[in-house]
């Protein structure tokens, strides 16, 4: 039986990097790092202006709250710490540092001393949120508070390689080349979260990294490999349980009380180097495609390096670009500066001219033909819901499900009339937000 | 010439200046937009140009039974449709949107909704009514309520003689100017009348019969509903529905004697249900766009359909019925919205 969800679609892969191994960039002169990369508080700088500071040392950090420690990906000396705009559009504090090249190691990072059977879920869950390490996918959850809330809960944990994005790569290539890493990552979440049962879910366009987790974890009486039918948003977390476990996840709810909690495959990895080497988070592997770049590949970035560079990397330009995305082509962020540091949750850097639009020259207009409703993958009506937000009917538009929508761009990517369906329905979605808050 | 030693040097060597010209740079400014940033290559244009070429074969059937003047009536109807589409988006001062084809779908199915022997000027009227009153005075594509090539046949009836008036099968007309024609009774005006054509379903199958032009090839109406089925420009429940629903009316309740079978099968080849049912019912902007919605939409207008056939004043069912449907589609969606994702089902009541 093949795992899979109703509603979605089959998207041009555009999978360019799918062959080319993970190439580590040279080390950057200067590397700029957010101190708010993740879901919460923003941390504090706890480093000055002049100081020393080497790999892996800690830079900002909150301490309380939601929240996750940011550390140094290369040893040298803080130039600055100044205010820069995030590619949210708020403003961020970013450390500044030069690189001496010396990748000088600081005295904290050391393996976990332990083995990992006799380690308890505090201290598991107390390193992981020393190692700064949040989720890789995107969304950026601090890894800590949701192995927190899933104890005691769950009965499985799924680990997303489903990588549904067109472009990406970047999980593809870790699962190959180092499928040892999620393995072990892995192994320590079941330990944290206290559970027997880890689903490894994977697309099947990737079935060459299915059979090498596969390999590793034959035998396995508490880890699994699953095989998605390869279809968008699989990576979504709704569709995700869905497709494995049959159970719905209706908006406003957790996948916790569905009983599962999800961790991407590269925050398994990073779990797992913060124990073996005790290094946090301050590297990822970015996929840098696009039809401008000259020789896409994948990189292993320090955090902080900025995305010119990675593109210099690729061989730079070989078409003026229109935009530069952060993240997948459908639901990545388009970043106005070259400049934009990566962060742990850049996944991927697109720099595409606007060969992938299609433009008609034709105004955008609906013309009803309902390939939005059909695709949906939450099974809602992306026109009408659209259409109530651009007529600023934002009751209307809750009434028809806005709060379940997912902003996967599915109803905007498959729209022949090239409306901003997604968009119209994310505004909508603000302005409800806005007036419950207002209520209160 | 081409080989010459200056011209090959002159062009060899780049100064670097030039070769850092050639360079691509990030813009002045990059481009923010929302998600997704990547679309499909299907568009309006692809949507009505696949429209067209499916419509093609039975409209030229048309113009191999009914002869120049049924050629002539087509180009009249899709250039009054543009033409009208320019000059009220002009007019009202909207962007000219004539390039996406929706105005070529419009003009054709208009013409191959009339009888061979109107007057150029008819279609030329008609366009004016569809393009003009019931598109752009309702904001233009998409946002019209009924199907504007319907509801101008049906304006059209104004001129009860030309309209009702068939030419037979086989006679040709030529390009312009009147013609005396013998009139021919088509299939659905027999079976109104309570006998059986005295075509049989073969002809009306392969469209060897009198009637619209583009109506009375059912067999290649079918190919060109497939053509589309497979390209997905329609999902099949509303064509499935409408025929559907006036076969087992008509085979349930038939209005001669004799062979049931054979009378269902007459009534759903006659008239313009294939035309109907698969191309102007399943029209986007006036159809339901929930999966259920397009089956009870289109059982909707296969009931309509046959009530008119049987006890309405004209034959035309086909016509009567989806323009009634047309009216009801937003409360069919609203009443067969999908049950979300990990929720009951949304009560939208206002």
């Amino acid at each position: 039986m093949a795992y899979t969800f109703r509603g979605g679609l089959r998207l041009e892969e555009h999978k360019n990097t799918r062959g080319k191994r993970i190439e580590t960039l040279p080390p950057p002169k200067t590397v700029s790092i957010p101190l708010q990369q993740h879901i919460g508080a923003p941390c504090k700088p706890v480093v000055a202006v002049g100081d020393t500071v080497a790999v892996g040392q800690l830079i900002g950090d909150v301490g309380a709250g939601l929240f996750c420690p940011v550390h140094s990906s290369v040893s040298g000396k803080v130039i600055a710490i100044e205010d820069k705009f995030a590619p949210m559009g708020n403003r961020v504090t970013n450390v500044v540092i030069e690189n001496d090249m010396q990748d000088t190691l600081d005295p904290s990072v050391v393996p976990f001393e332990k083995p990992l059977a006799d380690a308890t879920s505090e201290e598991i869950i107390s390193v992981i949120r020393r190692a700064g390490i949040s989720g890789m996918g995107g969304a950026t959850f601090p890894t800590y508070a949701k192995i927190e809330s899933a104890i005691g809960k769950v009965d499985r944990i799924i680990i997303n390689c489903a990588e549904c994005e067109p472009f990406i790569c970047a999980n593809h290539r870790l699962m190959l080349e180092n499928p040892a890493a999620v393995v072990n990552g892995v192994k320590v979440l079941l330990k944290a979260v206290g559970v027997r049962e880890a689903y490894l879910a994977v697309e099947d366009n990737k079935l060459d990294a299915a059979n090498k987790l596969e390999e590793l974890v034959a035998g396995s009486k508490m880890i699994f490999v699953r095989i998605l039918k390869t279809k968008y948003p699989q990576g979504d977390e709704r569709q995700l349980i869905y497709s494995l476990t049959g159970r719905e996840l209706p908006s406003g709810k957790l996948p916790a009380d569905v009983g599962c909690v999800i961790f991407n495959v590269e925050t398994c990895a990073s779990i797992f180097y913060a124990f073996s080497e005790g290094m946090p988070l301050v590297r990822r592997i970015v996929t840098v495609d696009g039809d401008c770049v000259r020789n896409p590949k994948n990189i292993l970035a320090p955090l902080g390096a900025s995305y010119a560079d990675l593109i210099e990397f690729c061989g730079g330009l070989k078409k003026t670009p229109k935009r530069v995305v952060s993240g997948g082509p459908m639901m990545g962020r388009a970043v106005w500066d070259p400049d934009t540091a990566v962060m742990k949750g850049t996944s991927a850097i697109l720099v595409l001219s606007d060969a992938y639009e299609n433009d008609t020259g034709l105004p955008p207009s609906c013309i009803r033909c309902g390939r939005c409703v059909q695709n949906c993958p939450m099974h809602l009506m992306p026109n009408y819901i659209a259409q109530f937000s651009r007529a600023k009917e934002y009751d209307l538009a809750e009434k028809f499900g806005a709060m379940s929508c997912v902003e996967c761009g599915t109803c905007s990517y498959n729209c022949p009339g090239h409306m901003e369906t997604a968009h119209d329905i994310r505004i909508a979605k603000n302005e409800i937000k806005k007036a419950a808050k207002a209520r209160k | 010439m081409e080989n010459h030693p200056e011209t090959k040097t002159a062009a060899a060597p780049e100064t670097p200046a030039a070769e850092e010209k050639k360079t691509p740079r990030f813009p002045e400014r990059l481009v923010i937009s929302p998600a997704p940033h990547i679309r499909t290559g299907e568009t309006t244009r692809s949507l009505m140009l696949d429209v067209v070429i499916a419509l093609l074969p039975a409209y030229l059937w048309g113009v191999y039974v009914f002869g120049l003047r049924a050629l002539m009536l087509g180009a009249a109807s899709i250039a009054a449709c543009v033409l009208f589409e320019a000059l009220s988006e002009l007019v009202m001062r909207r962007r000219v949107t004539i390039s996406d084809g929706s105005a070529v779908v419009t003009g054709l199915l208009l013409a191959m909704n009339l009888p061979s022997s109107v007057p150029i000027w008819l279609p030329v009227v008609g366009a004016f009514f569809a393009i003009v009153v019931v598109k752009q005075l309702f904001g233009g594509i998409g946002k019209n309520i009924v199907n504007p090539a319907m509801a101008a046949r049906v304006f059209l009836f104004s001129w009860p003689k030309e309209m009702g008036t068939f030419a037979e099968y086989g006679l040709r007309l030529s390009g312009i100017g009147q013609e005396d024609i013998t009139a021919g009774a088509t299939p659905l005006v027999s079976l109104k009348a309570g006998v059986f054509p005295d075509v049989t379903l073969a002809d009306m199958i392969l469209g060897k019969t009198g009637g619209c032009i583009g109506e009375v090839a059912s067999l290649l109406l079918i190919a060109g509903g497939a053509y589309l089925l497979i390209r997905r420009v329609i999902t099949w429940q509303i064509p499935v529905a409408f025929i559907g629903t006036v076969a087992l009316v008509t085979l349930l309740f038939p209005r001669t004697s004799g062979n049931n079978l054979n009378f269902m099968l007459s009534e759903i080849f006659s008239g313009g249900l294939m035309l109907g049912a698969i191309f102007m019912a399943t029209d986007y902007a006036t159809a339901p766009v929930t999966p259920r919605g397009r089956l009870i939409y289109g059982v909707g207008c296969g009931l309509i359909t046959v009530f008119i056939r049987y006890f309405g004043g004209y034959v035309e069912g086909v016509s009567f019925g989806i323009l009634i449907m047309n009216l009801l589609v937003w409360y069919i969606d609203r009443y067969t919205m999908p049950v979300r994702f990990g929720g009951k089902q949304v009560e939208a009541k206002k």
